[in-house]
């Protein structure tokens, strides 16, 4: 109990910054969608075409004219921040031990290495939590201008929890790292490659449509705007395939953990 | 500047700096790759959205992104460039001075007959020769990939030189931000959090410029100070906002000498 607490006063600084970069890009988002907003010209258009053609082209989720679409833009950068957090949270958590050589302290505690890992994965589960009611709160706020209704506030809920299981991904894989690494160095540089990684061949993967068996490569690609705009409910694939990639990742970080050699 | 310092920080960066370049050049070549696909599917798209009206192109934001042009779509994919260089170039400035006090080697290096300005030039030198490196390896992968995958499609290689020349100031401005900001903290324990937070904050913060107008906080970003698509559109720099990322960069630099020649350095107790 003490590590967690500990170590949500260590992070807090880090979740501090990035909910003003998450805060920011709110501001600059609906800064600009000011311009879309009922815009008469686009609206006429709008309904001038059949409603059946606009879902049939998933149009609606991208239609800048409403805050749904807006969000619907929004929430690949929301996963991807999320996405990036997360992962530096869980491999740092584990890796700064080695790095300002206080894994011998840590490890003399009256602990098993396996309880350390579960006081510092809550922890880092408590953060990813607390970044996505950041960002789910600055969102409601801002939006109240535009007076939403009840089916928008249903949108941002739904994306909200697929932030939350992004980041969950992206700190199991980022635990499994710091475990891992031999090198505490290394850690933190492989996470950024997957990161990177995924991102670009999420972008890479909606550009081609042969490319489409990317989406089950990329996290970033497991929860699509559109979709949760269309069904109103998390995709079960995606949602199994997430929880799979988190359990397997957690159970090798004990693993490992449990046996390996510590850098001292 | 000691000759000493100089090739001891760029033999130390030379894993980094090729693993970027190879990083780089892989996403250039993956993008490349699809655009003969790509261009065919965009000419039709082009076609069947120009009997939209522009109204409704404007509503879901697609009138101003022409992917089946050869600089169009190049513009689209430097934007992932810029973000690795982005990224690069905050770790070079983050580590610069702060990894001599988090590996407990600074009193070694500053108990050395050179004076603490001579470190930061020579430590400033080796960073920006690093970076150089990988700028010359996306010149030439650039020229290359366009070579091999633009399908004899003619393109304004002047537009191109603009872009490829905008790396240099784009480098330099996550270098320079990224040395002062660990001066200005307290400690920095580990590189990687602070320059991916910066290079990519930065990247979100002007992500859909290219999509929506714009708006006055997204000019804090070099993404947009250097916006390829921008550069395309007009054939020119936009010089008012780079000269400002400039001015920024310099103040950075000459802040970061004043700063580390007064800093008080944590020694190995």
């Amino acid at each position: 109990m003490n590590i967690f607490f500990r170590e949500l006063r260590a992070n807090l600084k880090s979740l501090v910054i990035w909910s003003v970069i998450m805060i920011l890009l709110i501001i600059v988002g609906l800064a600009k969608f000011a311009a879309y907003y009922n815009n008469p010209a686009s609206l006429e258009i709008l309904h001038s075409l059949p409603k059946a053609a606009l879902d049939a082209m998933s149009l609606q989720a991208f239609n800048l004219t409403t805050l749904s679409g807006l969000y619907g833009i929004m929430f690949v950068y929301f996963g991807l921040m999320g996405g990036i957090a997360a992962s530096m949270w869980g491999s740092n958590m584990i890796s700064k031990e080695e790095r300002d050589k206080t894994v011998e302290f840590s490890l003399v505690l009256p602990v098993s290495r396996s309880k350390l890992v579960t006081a510092k994965a809550l922890a880092a589960v408590v953060e990813c939590l607390a970044f996505v009611l950041v960002t789910w709160g600055m969102s409601a706020l801002a939006v109240q201008q535009y007076k939403p209704d009840q089916s928008f506030f249903n949108f941002l809920t739904l994306e909200m929890e697929a932030m939350f299981i992004i980041e969950l991904i992206f700190l199991a894989i980022g635990l499994l790292l710091g475990c891992a690494m031999k090198k505490y160095k290394r850690s933190g540089s492989t996470a950024v490659a997957i990161i990177l990684a995924a991102y670009f061949l999420s972008v890479i993967g909606s550009m081609q449509a042969n490319l489409d068996f990317l989406k089950y490569i990329t996290p970033l690609k497991y929860f699509d705007a559109a979709q949760l705009l269309k069904t109103g409910h998390l995709d079960l694939t995606f949602l199994s395939l997430s929880a799979a990639i988190i359990v397997v990742c957690v159970v090798a970080a004990y693993r490992v953990y449990s046996k390996r050699d510590l850098y001292i | 500047m000691s000759t000493t310092i100089y090739w001891h920080e760029l033999r130390s960066r030379l894993r980094s700096v090729i693993v970027w370049s190879v990083a780089v050049t892989a996403i250039i070549f993956l993008f490349s790759s699809i655009f003969p696909g790509f261009a065919a599917q965009a000419v039709t798209v082009k076609e069947l959205f120009s009997r939209f009206p522009p109204a409704l192109l404007d509503a879901f934001g697609m009138q101003n992104t022409d992917l089946s042009s050869v600089l169009g779509f190049y513009g689209f994919i430097f934007v992932f460039v810029q973000l690795c260089l982005a990224i690069q170039a905050g770790n070079y400035g983050f580590g610069l001075v702060s990894i001599e006090e988090s590996e407990l080697t600074a009193d070694f290096l500053l108990c050395k007959p050179v004076s603490r300005v001579q470190v930061m030039t020579s430590k400033l030198l080796a960073a920006l020769t690093s970076l150089t490196i990988t700028n010359i390896i996306v010149w030439v992968v650039s020229f290359v990939s366009l070579a091999l995958f633009s399908g004899g499609r003619p393109y304004a290689v002047g537009t191109l030189v603009l872009i490829l020349v905008s790396i240099v100031i784009f480098q330099i401005f996550f270098l320079a931000v990224g040395l002062v900001i660990s001066l200005l903290v307290k400690r920095v324990r580990s590189v990687t959090p602070y320059s991916l937070g910066l290079g990519f904050g930065m990247y979100v913060l002007s992500a859909f410029s290219a999509v929506l107008t714009e708006a006055k906080l997204e000019y804090i970003t070099p993404f947009k100070h250097m916006d390829p698509a921008f550069i395309v559109r007009t054939m020119a720099l936009d010089t008012p906002l780079v000269l400002a990322n400039g001015a920024v960069s310099l103040l950075a630099l000459t802040l970061s000498y004043v700063m580390y020649a007064r800093r008080d350095i944590h020694a190995a107790s």
